[in-house]
């Protein structure tokens, strides 16, 4: 099990070099998740060793994050609940054979992204938006605050409605493009990290990103133009 | 209710005389019409008796339980047309032909045009296939099916319309729309002309008492790919298209950006290039661009027609496989996902001053 | 009259990470993949059973002691008492869909079509659970199948590509 993972040039040739779990990881992370990557490594061999409570801890750590990543690709809450569960279901069954080539971070993710292309690809497009409320929260981001402030009419639009069209634009998306755009923007994962859960290399990622904003603005654009209830 | 004031009393005379007038006009009409009607009734009748009995009951499973639909052979060995949610995803498949039930296997499932593929071993009857562009507005049509638990079940209509637009989005392909009342359980179902030949697969519903089929030159594009490969095969040059402010040569469908790394790239098409034809597709507005890419082949060599500037230019491309079906990614173990692209021609663009004829169309 | 551009539509779309299922699901999560672990595991056949619990058994000492024959056949036998115990004592699988999700089951006799007997095989093909489809885990519990006309295509473009 030894994928070619085409790693973006590195700043140290140790990094390729290394058999760690920290492997190619690059410097883009901030400080907060490097202790995670040991904590992580920690878990991984109890685990291995039979430690189910650790694998437990593992779980509890990675749903919520996995849980944005899934979510936004289903925008389908049920969906997303199986997917988790045979996601780590399945992790569990595998983790005897994680070698610590990557970081179980990248592991489970790369997991969770073929489970859910797959999901999607079956499920094709008969399916029924499943959303989720949006925390309350939100009234107090600033980013929010500007996109419902200003006087365009498509800023214009309340709450929900702002929802139901970042969804729809998102599910217009194919379900490749839709992956790239939920790590990078709505889980800020670096073009490093989904080039290598993906297995392409980084160019491919940024030039998927590059044409699913064209898709999302035309989208949007069009939206302003022909508003459909 | 209003009473007749006496200033409009000569309202009231009006009104009378005119209805009047219109019931003795369709009495009139009444007489006329029995012939058209009892031939027309006879016509259709005839499409049923002839047709039924290549029209079966499917029954299988799927992972949300139980399923019953309708599907109808096509040649005479037990190859039979469905929709996609009968045979697409279904297992433990059973066709019901002549009161016994022979179990079926799936030869191709496409979501593209919503159709999946099946066959029993037997020798069948099979529905001509008729063309779905001798079909006009009001054409009378009928659909056999299975609906509910019922058995097959004739139903009477007419063309609506053409319609590329549905939900929100466009249609892989212009489907018809047609004025019969389906029924549940009638997915699958042929539609058929007068002749008794098959012009469409019923696929969906639509306000209750229409629905849209697929035409069936778009279900034959997808049965000859399985011919010749195996399975279905979608191309892609990798040009998208908007709509030009103004008509340039007839059409209004400029290409916006051609796709790094693509059949269309390679080819010299660039953006900006007004589109002309595509193979035997002539292009006056974006929207023809779809049932263009529908019957795209990947593999197969497609000429395209541009106006670029003051030149008209053909670039023969080769079609690679639809996004759709490659750069999936994978997981370790498991061999590249999508299908072995065959060695690209070398493309190059053929300026002309007279119109080409495409030397191999999709 | 291009508005958007890449940082508005990244701004738009982290406001997305506001969507979060209700209270309390993080922490039933857990809860919940214990139980289908539990699940999975009682209706695994017993042989398949036996072997992986030998094997984690096994591997729980150092691998001197996993070439050992004797200590192998011993750790099968042993495991095999324990898990006999266990299936004994276990409840039946639900047969009734839950209210959110009709659970695996070894199909009914009712369903003729059904003819694989194995629980390993009803397995294998619901590789994914059933979806929360209420009314068809309503058909299908009453025996009458779900009569196929979709409303919705089951693919649609949303571009001009070619």
């Amino acid at each position: 099990m030894n994928p070619a993972i085409a790693l973006p040039p590195a700043r140290r040739l140790t990094d390729l070099l290394s058999s760690g779990p920290d492997a190619g990881v690059k410097s883009k992370r901030n400080a907060m998740d490097e202790p995670r990557k040991d904590e992580d490594q920690q878990l991984v061999a109890r685990t291995q060793e039979g430690d189910a409570s650790a694998f437990d801890q593992l779980v509890v750590k990675y749903t919520p994050r996995l849980y944005g990543l899934v979510y936004n690709m289903t925008s389908n809450h049920e969906d997303t609940n199986d997917l988790l569960q045979d996601i780590f279901s399945k992790a569990y069954k595998a983790i005897r054979g994680f070698r610590g080539k990557s970081s179980f971070y990248t592991w489970i993710h790369s997991i969770a992204v073929n489970m859910t292309l797959n999901f999607l690809k079956k499920r094709g497009r008969r399916f029924q938006l499943s959303l989720d409320d949006v925390d309350a929260s939100i009234q107090n981001d600033k980013e929010f605050l500007e996109a419902t402030a200003s006087t365009s009419p498509v800023r214009e639009a309340d709450l929900s409605e702002l929802q139901k069209r970042l969804n729809e634009a998102m599910m217009k998306l194919s379900d490749e493009h839709r992956a790239v755009v939920t790590m990078f923007h709505i889980q800020g994962m670096p073009h490093a990290e989904i080039s290598k859960i993906l297995r392409v290399s980084e160019g491919t990622v940024r030039s998927r990103l590059f044409y699913a904003n064209r898709q999302l603005q035309n989208y949007l654009d069009e939206f302003r133009k022909n508003p459909v209830t | 209710m209003r009473r007749l004031s006496s200033s409009s009393s000569g309202q009231g005379f009006r009104l009378l005389a005119r209805l009047a007038f219109l019931a003795a006009a369709a009495s009139l009409s009444a007489q006329q019409t029995p012939e058209s009607a009892t031939s027309l009734s006879r016509e259709v009748k005839d499409v049923f008796e002839r047709c039924a009995k290549a029209v079966v009951k499917i029954e299988a499973t799927d992972q949300h339980g139980e399923l019953s639909g309708t599907g109808f052979f096509v040649d005479p060995t037990g190859t039979l047309y469905t929709a996609y949610s009968v045979g697409g995803e279904a297992e433990n498949v059973t066709v019901e032909f002549k009161g016994k039930k022979y179990p079926a296997r799936q030869l191709l499932a496409d979501l593209r045009s919503g159709i999946a593929m099946l066959k029993v071993d037997l020798a069948s009857p099979a529905l001509p296939i008729g063309n779905s562009d001798q079909l006009e507005i009001a054409t009378p049509v009928v659909a056999i099916g299975y609906p509910l638990d019922l058995a097959e079940t004739p139903s009477f209509g007419m063309i609506a319309g053409f319609d590329r637009k549905c939900f929100g989005g466009y249609f892989p392909t212009k489907h018809l729309r047609v004025n019969l009342p389906p029924q549940r359980g009638e997915g699958g179902a042929p539609l058929l002309n007068l002749k008794g030949e098959v012009v469409g697969i019923l696929l969906y519903t639509f306000e209750n008492n229409s629905c849209y089929a697929l035409p069936i030159e778009a279900a034959e594009k997808i049965r000859s790919d399985f011919v010749r490969f195996g399975e279905a095969r979608h191309g892609w040059v990798g040009a998208n298209v908007t709509e030009a402010t103004t008509p340039v040569e007839g059409s209004r469908a400029v290409t916006k950006d051609i796709m790094k790394d693509t059949p269309a790239a390679e080819s010299g098409m660039k953006s900006g290039d007004v589109v002309l034809q595509i193979g035997r597709t002539t292009v006056h507005e974006p929207e023809d661009i779809l049932d263009a890419s529908f019957f795209l082949t990947a593999g197969d060599v497609v000429p395209i027609t541009v106006m670029r500037g003051n030149e008209k230019l053909t670039f023969n491309v080769q079609a690679d496989f639809h996004p759709v079906t490659r750069d999936l990614p994978r997981l370790p173990g498991m061999p590249p996902g999508g299908l072995i692209a065959a060695p690209p021609l070398s493309n190059r663009a053929i300026p002309l001053n007279l119109q080409s004829v495409p030397e191999r169309t999709p | 009259m291009d508005e958007f551009n890449d940082n508005e539509i990244t701004k738009l779309l982290r406001l997305k990470r506001y969507e979060q299922p209700s209270p309390g699901y993080f922490e039933n999560f857990l809860h919940e993949f214990h139980r289908r672990q539990r699940d999975e595991l009682l209706r695994q056949p017993f042989w398949r059973i036996c072997v992986d619990r030998a094997r984690d058994f096994a591997l729980s000492f150092n691998l001197s002691t996993l070439t050992s024959y004797p200590a192998a056949v011993t750790a099968v036998l042993v495991c095999a008492a324990v898990i006999s115990l266990r299936i004994y004592q276990a409840p039946q699988p639900a047969t009734v869909a839950a209210k959110d999700r009709p659970a695996l089951v070894v199909p009914a006799s009712s369903e003729p079509e059904w003819t694989l007997a194995s629980p390993v095989a009803t397995r294998v093909f619901n590789t994914r659970s059933l979806r929360n489809i209420k009314e068809s885990a309503q058909t299908h519990r009453s025996g009458t199948p779900r009569y196929v006309l979709d409303s919705v295509p089951v693919s649609y473009e949303t571009t001009f590509k070619f």
